[in-house]
């Protein structure tokens, strides 16, 4: 009771001098010219300190909507490359009425059809185990459908197996069951890739022809023979190479992607899959 | 009673001083003749904190107002020393002296104390002053010198100022 006493005194007598201090001030203020622009200086450097600050706080707390709008623009650079990758400049940017309304979500396809490319965020993703799994914000209303490609400017992350209305539930690329067609270089042999089932950055190309000549550091990219993931997408670097049955290359391959840091991904849906998938069921 | 009645008198006297000394005795622009801090230092501790804030704040505005100054610049250095008082004299003279009562007195604490005090008070009053008259115009050289030069001055006229605000040391 009397620390309580004592600590409200305390106070009390703070906010009196404050009070007094600040009145003195005023008058001081008001009554020279010199003190006058002095007391507005030390009140400027100190609204300049409090503002700095609450700008501070109120960028951090910021983050979140500033992370989505550099995803969103980042996703359409990429889009933008790709088309000049095709030789044409213009980009189609398409806003579906759907996604639009749910999301603000950016949907585009690229200059020749064959691709439709939508951003998403990912909700949830597991790293640490052999069969891992993704879900993303983005659902049937948003035009997903079950065998589209996630990728990422730096790699392919997985494929959607399941859709649900708001949500999608991915194969991660981190599945040692999971192969992605792979080439080295854009022009060189064709293998397929896997997770090492190992490392967070480390895979496996398989099926490379052992007559081939194998560089260390060589860029490896997607092969764009899949009817999930479009051509060039750059996935790691070649490392080290050993002859597997005396037949094939099986070469070690550094991934670009940060599987551990990932948020932003695309969601990439091949236009054709449906008539491909017809025509080899037909054969 | 009679000791309250004396020591209102002999303060409003001092703050009356205090307006004479503003509006005649410039003796250098590096020495400021203030008796102030003494005057609030020596008002009774069993006045508290707030109404010894207010007292400060009353006589500062009294003495800016009728002597050639800018106002508010007496305010605003005495306000401080009327805070720090009671702390202060608590902290070089122990709880005795606050749990009396008693006006602050060179003979309730040894004269090393009693300048110690001053000192302490003076320093808080002449920073602010000199700061705040300045206006972050005059150079710090001025300033120090400025400082200094009342410090020492000021210091032997408070021990003279706490003496007569006393009746009982005399």
């Amino acid at each position: 009771m009397v620390r309580n006493r004592k600590t409200f005194s305390t106070i009390f007598n703070a906010a009196i001098f404050i009070v007094l201090e600040v009145a003195a001030l005023g008058m001081l203020r008001s009554n020279g010219i010199l003190q006058d622009s002095w007391v507005m200086k030390g009140a400027h450097a100190f609204y300049a300190y409090v503002w700095g600050k609450t700008e501070s706080i109120k960028y951090y707390f910021s983050l979140q909507k500033e992370n989505a709008r550099l995803a969103e623009e980042n996703f359409n650079l990429a889009c933008k490359l790709r088309d000049c990758g095709n030789g044409i400049a213009e980009c189609n940017a398409l806003q579906s009425g759907a996604a639009h309304e749910a999301d603000s979500a950016s949907v585009a396809e690229d200059s020749t059809g064959r691709y439709i490319y939508r951003q998403a965020e990912i909700v949830k993703i597991s790293n640490n185990r052999q069969h891992n799994y993704i879900i993303v914000d983005k659902g049937s209303e948003d035009g997903v459908t079950p065998q589209s490609g996630i990728i990422t400017g730096q790699g392919v992350i997985g494929i959607i197996d399941a859709v649900s209305r708001h949500y999608s539930y991915g194969i991660s690329f981190k599945n040692t069951g999971m192969t992605v067609s792979a080439r080295i270089g854009k022009t060189g042999p064709v293998g397929s890739l896997v997770w090492d089932g190992a490392n967070t950055d480390g895979a496996l190309l398989n099926e490379i022809p052992h007559h081939i000549g194998i560089e260390s550091g060589d860029t490896v990219y997607t092969s764009g023979f899949s009817s999930i993931f479009p051509p060039d997408i750059p996935l790691g670097t070649t490392g080290e190479s050993r002859i597997i049955n005396g037949a094939t290359y099986e070469i070690k391959v550094r991934l670009f992607e940060d599987f551990k840091a990932l948020r932003y991904v695309t969601i990439v849906q091949n236009a054709g899959k449906d008539e491909i998938s017809d025509l080899v069921s037909k054969q | 009673m009679k000791a309250n009645q004396n020591f209102s008198a002999i303060y409003i006297l001092l703050a009356i001083a205090q307006m004479v000394i503003c509006n005649y005795f410039r003796i250098s622009p590096y020495i400021s003749v203030t008796v102030l801090p003494a005057m609030v230092l020596c008002i009774p501790l069993k006045i508290n904190t707030m109404a010894s804030m207010l007292i400060a704040f009353g006589t500062g505005l009294a003495v800016d107002f009728l002597a050639e100054g800018i106002i508010g610049l007496n305010t605003l250095a005495l306000v401080p020393v009327a805070l720090i008082r009671q702390p202060l004299l608590k902290a070089i003279m122990g709880d005795e002296i606050s749990d009396k009562g008693n006006p602050f007195n060179s003979r309730s604490a040894s004269i090393w104390k009693t300048l110690l005090a001053v000192t302490v008070v003076y320093m808080v009053f002449l920073s602010i002053y000199i700061l705040a008259d300045g206006s972050g115009v005059r150079p710090f050289w001025f300033n120090a010198a400025r400082f200094a030069a009342s410090l020492a001055c000021d210091g032997i006229l408070a021990l003279l100022v706490i003496h007569v605000l006393n009746p009982n040391d005399r």
